[in-house]
């Protein structure tokens, strides 16, 4: 495995009276999609939102490609992109509106802005809509946007939570193709989802969580074992603890 | 570019897009003339509309004609008590030597009719009385011995004006300060977390900091807009419409004084709305949270309107919004300011704005903010 992109060491968070993460640590390589996996409730997306420092952590460690998420956090902001389930734009913007508007937000160059936000237009192929006003758009033209944005400044690390849940058949193989895309660019692909079966196609490496500690981690084929697939090797890991 | 001017450009393109918020401006605009016309229009129809006086018994010699004159038009009546109470506006008894008056004091019209009839018998009696002792060969002078003659230093008019001003202008623009801005406000804060677009916009590497003055100074900036096209129509239409009997004006001092009150006034208002905004899951609840600033800001501007005489001393201009209320007021109505004054008020927004903003920065950079969503 290369150098890990992302480091988490021992993390854990409480929200509200609800302890979240219970002391997890993983690592998550460039060139790799790796699948952060668990029912909803498990601490997938808190661990996220810590990666990309929404979240602090109370305990523990993370870091983006050495980078501190405590000690540095714009450094991390820079390197990451987030794609969610929740697909919202700005609907009095257009397409092309919305996505410059964060790249400019994210430290692109002045001069290079135009370029970078044509050269996503064309990767997820968004010209026909790019100045259509978002309120008039698709659900997946929508998301196109969200990855759009998430993607404008060229981040080393994408993170996608739930990214399909919302979406229809077209539109997740879409999402799909695209992780696979990025993964093939070196990218840090981190896949959080409920979805096993998404997971076992998808991803290089799982970790499994659950009740906010991590139960299982490899590579996808090792942690499936002997199991018929993914949700039967989940079922057992849950009924021994 | 930088970062707040990025944000700051991207929310007035937001807001220049959004009908509500070129409604609520545009009729900010209308709504003034159109008050301002109906007032013009119910003052001079009260000045010149005729009241009925229903009367009996004989009206003295040369009475009729002055109350004619007057706009109090005579009608007999069989029971002038029972008449006042619906039939006519005033009930007259004329008997030898008195005149018995009924009227309902809950009926405005039956006001204004008693304060012309009483201002017409005073003339009468007073010419009677005159007419008598010069019948007498006595000086009508003995009943007046001390007459009074008045040197208004300014025009009394223009007075009336000033003073209709000095309680309506601080009352629009403190209500259009706000409520110009709330809309934008709400929008740019629990619009976000609605639209699910606030966890992408924290996400960027730009500072929270300014991305929330982005914000604020774009809100300021419509309140203001609101706000002085509400003033800018009210003054055309002043200019156009004679009221109080004279067509009142802004003096250029009084309009520099509101500019600068208003500058301050928006910063303050624009990080409340936009904290409570940010408090709020949605817009709707948003406008819930907002809705009792109506009335904080209200009530201030309201005390000038039922104390006009309140001159109060250096300290009570470190309240705000009353501050505001009370140099505006003093602008127009003396034509000067008072530095002292202005100062602390100066002060005192500047310093609510910070805390506002303060207030603002730290609800907006708390992790529950995303967790609320």
């Amino acid at each position: 495995m290369s150098p890990a992109a992302v480091k988490i060491d021992r993390l854990e968070k409480t929200l509200g009276k609800n302890k979240v993460l219970r002391g997890i640590s993983l690592e998550a390589a460039s060139g790799e999609i790796f699948g952060l996996l668990g029912p909803n409730g498990a601490g997938k997306t808190t661990t996220l939102r810590t990666i990309c420092t929404l979240l602090t952590p109370d305990a523990g460690s993370v870091e983006v490609l050495g980078f501190d998420t405590r000690s540095a956090p714009e450094q991390v902001r820079r390197r990451v992109g987030v794609v969610t389930a929740d697909i919202g734009v700005y609907p009095r913007l257009s397409a092309r509106e919305n996505i410059t508007y964060f790249a400019e937000l994210s430290g692109v160059l002045d001069g290079e802005i135009r370029r970078r936000v044509d050269v996503v237009l064309e990767r997820l192929d968004m010209v026909s809509f790019a100045n259509q006003r978002a309120e008039s758009l698709s659900s997946g033209q929508k998301q196109k946007v969200a990855i759009a944005r998430a993607i404008v400044h060229d981040p080393a690390v994408l993170m996608f939570d739930e990214p399909t849940s919302n979406l229809d058949v077209l539109a997740s193989r879409e999402i799909r193709n695209f992780m696979v895309e990025s993964r093939d660019r070196g990218k840090c692909v981190i896949f959080s989802t409920h979805v096993l079966h998404d997971a076992e196609r998808l991803c290089d490496r799982v970790t499994i969580l659950h009740e906010g500690t991590v139960v299982a981690t490899g590579r996808t084929a090792e942690v499936r074992g002997a199991h018929r697939d993914l949700e039967d090797a989940f079922l057992e890991l849950v009924e021994k603890r | 570019m930088n970062t707040l001017a990025i944000v700051f450009r991207k929310e007035m393109r937001e807001i220049l897009r959004d009908r509500r918020t070129l409604i609520a401006i545009g009729l900010a605009a209308l709504a003034t003339p159109t008050v301002l016309v109906a007032i013009s229009q119910v003052s001079t129809k009260t000045a010149t509309q005729t009241y009925t006086v229903g009367y009996t018994g004989t009206i003295p010699n040369g009475l009729a004609i002055l109350m004619t004159a007057t706009g109090l038009k005579l009608e007999p009546v069989a029971d002038p008590a029972a008449a006042a109470r619906q039939q006519v506006d005033l009930g007259v008894a004329f008997q030898p030597a008195e005149i018995d008056e009924w009227y309902d004091p809950t009926r405005q019209s039956a006001q204004f009719a008693d304060a012309r009839l009483q201002t017409v018998l005073g003339q009468f009696n007073a010419t009677k009385a005159a007419a008598a002792l010069q019948q007498k060969g006595i000086d009508p002078g003995l009943l007046n011995p001390l007459p009074v003659i008045a040197h208004p230093l300014s025009s009394p008019v223009k007075a009336a004006g000033n003073a209709f001003l000095s309680f309506f202008l601080p009352y629009i623009l403190i209500t259009m300060v706000l409520t110009g801005g709330l809309s934008a406000a709400i929008d740019a804060s629990a619009g976000e977390r609605e639209r699910k677009t606030l966890e992408s916009l924290l996400l960027t590497p730009t500072p929270r900091s300014r991305i929330l003055l982005g914000k604020i100074l774009a809100v300021s900036v419509i309140s203001l807009v609101s706000a002085i096209a509400a003033i800018g129509s009210m003054l055309l239409a002043l200019s156009q419409i004679p009221l109080l009997g004279t067509h009142v004006s802004l003096s250029p001092l009084a309009a520099a004084v509101m500019v600068w009150l208003a500058i301050l006034l928006a910063g303050s208002f624009s990080s409340v709305t936009l904290a409570l905004g940010t408090l709020a899951k949605n817009f709707r609840q948003g406008q819930a949270y907002s809705t009792p600033l109506y009335f904080i800001t209200i009530f201030p501007a309201s005390i000038v309107l039922f104390i006009p005489d309140f001159n109060p001393n250096l300290a009570y201009y470190l309240i705000p919004i009353l501050n505001a209320v009370l140099v505006l007021r003093d602008a127009i109505v003396h034509n000067s300011i008072a530095w002292p004054a202005l100062g602390v008020t100066t002060a005192s927004l500047v310093t609510t704005g910070l805390i506002c903003w303060f207030a603002a920065l730290r609800l907006f950079t708390r992790e529950t903010l995303l967790i609320r969503s």
